[in-house]
């Protein structure tokens, strides 16, 4: 997506950008190379050149962990903290969180069921019975943006197996930050979530207005590979979500902003500012759209398929009731339903292709950085 | 207008609930903000001369970008390597709060 710029700190030149993005491209070359086809297959998606094969709610295991400040007691959250935002993002995945009916009416054939709900992890990496939560006392008071939380090495908490288990890390952060993620394709060994302790959950040390749960809610979104409403062009129309039932916005929103409020020429309905991956308070953000769903199922089916066919996933049943779309595939005949061994094969045919297609934009990167006199 | 001196070395996030209609507020990282979603922009000042601004960030985490930094009569002038100069007005530094003018 394009980099935002800043109002206080101009754009670079044309060939100051372009000496930044060859020194990237050669540091990540391959994170590149995979994000670009991650971004491919989200427009295969977004566009309905390709469905999903997907037909039955998935369930991520989950295991969260508890890193906390041994000096503060009050850091280690309780279980039922813990289990008020699995709840909370059972709800907002599923588009039965009740505030969604104060979605504006213009938007509201928009909303999805992102057919996605969340356990905590019954079985850990090596079979054991587990409860996905683990605990760690740390000497560290908080932690800053470098990743130190998602190591025991750096006072954090190692992570699970990141193909098999959403990592959800919640600790003290500084800066008055409330989470952040990490967008599918990155490193494994960071790969998960980070949020605020007290912008975690909807019980106990949750505090207004972060105690909706929505924090998880939104970055779980960047972690299925959901980019912000507003482009995150800071305040410019130039760049968007990547996702056509969002209207291009111009910047992010905060607060409880009222309906309608216009940017980038989007009347008259203006922003989605109600949008989970908008910036206003819990209790302003209450939907994803049919096109987000799209996205994340095209992550879901690619560069995360992993979560379809993992074991730890199959010990998390799905107990909430099945979404209107799937109470009518349960309703056609066994022969129109694809068959989930099917789905098993195309998925593994598909990985096999994204594989394909990584190795070849590497070999196109490769090619644009050597073919290129220095300018 | 101050001089800026010594005392702008560290790293500094924007307390922007504090900001005035012609200043921006700036608190040392470690200060206890209060939490929000709105992204705290960042202003590093490394006494070698290493600058490095936190920009808002496409999966919430800040993103560095680093440039050098230099007193100067007015205020602070930061260049990025890549190209690009700001002149930054420093209206006050002093008990752990610096002032930007806007």
């Amino acid at each position: 997506m394009t980099e935002p710029t800043n109002a206080r700190f101009p754009a670079r030149d044309l060939c100051g950008t372009m000496l930044v993005h060859r020194r990237l491209l050669n540091e990540s070359m391959t994170y590149r190379a995979r994000r670009a086809a991650i971004e491919t297959r989200a427009l295969r998606y977004e566009q309905g050149r390709r469905a999903p094969v997907r037909t039955e709610v998935l369930t991520i295991p989950v295991v969260v962990h508890v890193v906390h400040d041994r000096a503060v007691p009050a850091d280690d959250i309780a279980d039922e903290q813990i289990h008020s935002q699995i709840e909370a993002l059972n709800r907002d995945f599923r588009a039965a969180n009740p505030d969604v009916a104060k979605v504006p009416d213009v938007w509201k054939a928009l909303v999805a069921d992102a057919r996605v709900e969340f356990r905590l992890a019954t079985r850990g990496p090596d079979g054991e019975p587990a409860t996905g939560i683990v605990r760690v006392a740390t000497d560290r008071h908080d932690f800053t943006v470098d990743d130190g939380v998602k190591s025991g090495a750096t006072g954090g908490s190692d992570p699970w197996p990141s193909d098999e288990y959403l990592n959800l890390w919640v600790c003290r952060l500084r800066g008055g930050l409330l989470g952040y993620a990490q967008f599918p394709g990155g490193p494994p060994q960071t790969d998960g979530v980070v949020i605020l302790n007290t912008a975690f959950g909807t019980t106990g040390t949750a505090a207004h207005p972060f105690d909706g749960g929505r924090t998880a809610t939104h970055e779980i979104g960047h972690w299925l590979d959901l980019y912000h409403v507003w482009g995150d062009d800071d305040g410019a129309c130039t760049s968007d979500d990547k996702v056509a039932d969002t209207p291009n916005q111009a910047d992010a929103n905060y607060g409880l902003p009222a309906f309608p409020r216009v940017t980038c020429g989007n009347g008259p309905n203006g922003d989605m500012f109600v949008n989970y991956m908008d910036y206003t308070d819990d209790a302003g953000m209450f939907m994803f759209t049919r096109g987000q769903a799209a996205r994340m199922n095209a992550c879901l089916e690619g560069v995360r398929a992993s979560f379809l066919v993992s074991p730890a996933a199959k010990e998390a049943p799905a107990k909430e009731a099945p979404a209107k779309e799937e109470r009518l595939t349960r309703a056609m005949p066994e022969t129109w339903r694809p068959s989930h061994d099917g789905d098993v094969e195309r998925l593994l045919q598909d990985s096999e292709r994204l594989t394909t297609e990584v190795l070849n934009d590497i070999r196109a990167a490769i090619g644009m950085v050597g073919g290129h006199p220095d300018g | 207008m101050t001089e800026p001196d010594i005392g702008i070395v560290g790293e500094w996030l924007h307390s922007y609930e504090e900001d005035t209609g012609d200043a921006e507020v700036y608190r040392p990282a470690r200060h206890p903000f209060r939490p929000s979603r709105r992204p705290r922009r960042g202003l590093e000042f490394r006494a070698d001369g290493t600058f490095v601004e936190l920009r808002p960030g496409p999966a919430d985490r800040p993103r560095p970008v680093t440039g050098r930094w230099h007193a100067r009569e007015s205020g602070v002038r930061v260049v990025f390597p890549e190209g690009g100069r700001v002149d930054l007005t420093v209206l006050s530094c002093q008990d752990g709060v610096l002032t930007i003018a806007k």
